[in-house]
């Protein structure tokens, strides 16, 4: 662990104020998007950024920096965070559900060649297909291909193992190549 | 699918990542005054604080307090067998005076006419001035009319030293409201003399009153008449 981080925890444990500015200077911006892509309205997003932070000055006594980086434990505050203001409002916000699983009798092949050769227009189509996904699945997909976390780390943020977060991405592969045929019908 | 397979993946779904990137970079930025609302918030989160270690010692003084009350407050009928057990003691006197009826008749016979509604009076107020009472009227009555009663009068003084070593005893005991006298139905009514001693007072007061008012009327004008 590089020696900032050992003083910004250790500033932190000792409810610094100097040390609350400099964590959020540095994890700010991310848990504010990581926040803000899984909840509907930004004033929400704000609430429960607040409410993150607040979580972690309070709670950084049982912050065990042997299990994970300061980055990925804040992470998983956040996601639980948001999560749980998702099950309390039960906003009626309108997601894919596959059911049917009709999405799992798509070919690897059919897959890799939506999402895998370049195409802007397949672009725009999968920017739309990420909008009907549930937040908890698109928290996963964003996790793993925009912040490059790996499958271990991403367990650790959603309290699971990292082989069901294999098998989540891959279903959620699917979906999206299923979600984009339905709006392409 | 295997780790390695799943992270092969990553490089390989450009589509999905050019549409990841697009998105976050639409995505609304923080608000700049965001942290400083957030550090505004920690600081009022952490001056309220201190309220409650300072309010848990009130209430928990307040909780000893109110035990205590609870556990001095003496139960209601402690004081009525305190009563009881005093009867006797307070009536000690006049049954002595009963007994030397046969000696002096003629005295009990006009201590029995003349006063017959004080020894009720008495009786129901406070116990040791009752007996004070009546062996004064006794001295007096005895002296005046009946010079050869000495006998009597002997008895009497030795009722007021009794009286006078009960009276510490009755110290210690503890009356409620329904102990005082002037809160028992049969005593409502004032006697005679009673009533004559309150008008006496009263118009004794109004005296005083119009001596006050009239002295500071005076007081008033030779001060105007100073100015």
């Amino acid at each position: 662990m590089a020696e900032i981080d050992i003083d910004l925890i250790r500033g932190l444990r000792e409810q610094s104020p100097k040390a609350q500015r400099k964590a959020l200077e540095r994890y700010g911006n991310e848990v504010f998007a990581q926040v803000a892509r899984m909840l509907p309205a930004t004033e929400d997003a704000e609430e429960v950024y607040q409410d993150v932070f607040v979580k972690v000055f309070r709670n950084i006594g049982t912050y065990d920096e042997e299990k994970s980086a300061l980055r990925t434990w804040i992470s998983r505050i956040a996601y639980n965070e948001a999560v749980t203001w998702l099950r309390h409002k039960r906003q009626a916000v309108i997601y894919f559900e596959d059911r049917e699983g009709r999405a799992e009798q798509l070919s690897d092949a059919e897959v890799e060649e939506t999402l895998g050769h370049p195409n802007s227009e397949t672009v725009q189509l999968i920017r739309a297909a990420l909008k009907h996904l549930p937040p908890e699945e698109r928290a996963i997909v964003t996790m793993f291909y925009y912040e490059e976390m790996s499958l271990k780390e991403i367990a650790y943020v959603t309290e699971s193992i990292p082989t069901t977060v294999a098998s989540k991405l891959s279903r959620t592969r699917k979906k999206i190549c299923k979600i984009i045929k339905m709006l392409q019908s | 699918m295997t780790e390695e397979k799943i992270n092969a993946l990553r490089q390989a779904d450009a589509n999905l990542r050019d549409a990841l990137k697009m998105d976050e970079a639409e995505r609304p930025q923080m608000p700049a005054d965001l942290n400083e609302r957030l550090m505004q918030r920690m600081a009022t989160q952490e001056e309220k604080k201190p309220r409650h270690a300072i309010i848990w010692p009130w209430i928990a003084a307040a909780c000893v307090a109110g035990v205590m009350i609870i556990w001095l407050t003496p139960p209601k009928d402690a004081p009525t067998d305190v009563v009881a057990e005093n009867k006797p003691k307070v009536e000690q006197p006049k049954d002595n005076n009963k007994v030397e009826e046969p000696q002096v008749a003629k005295v009990e016979t006009e201590m029995t006419h003349t006063d017959p509604t004080p020894l009720k009076v008495k009786k129901a107020k406070v116990r040791t001035t009752v007996v004070k009472r009546d062996a004064a009227l006794l001295a007096q009555e005895t002296k005046a009319e009946e010079p050869a009663a000495k006998p009597v009068v002997d008895e009497v003084h030795k009722d007021l030293a009794v009286a006078e070593t009960a009276k510490p005893q009755e110290k210690t005991v503890i009356l409620t409201e329904r102990d005082i006298p002037i809160t028992r139905p049969e005593n409502y009514k004032y006697t005679p003399e009673e009533i004559a001693l309150m008008k006496k007072q009263a118009n004794e007061a109004y005296l005083k009153w119009a001596q006050l008012e009239l002295e500071i009327a005076k007081h008033n004008l030779e001060q105007t008449a100073q100015k």
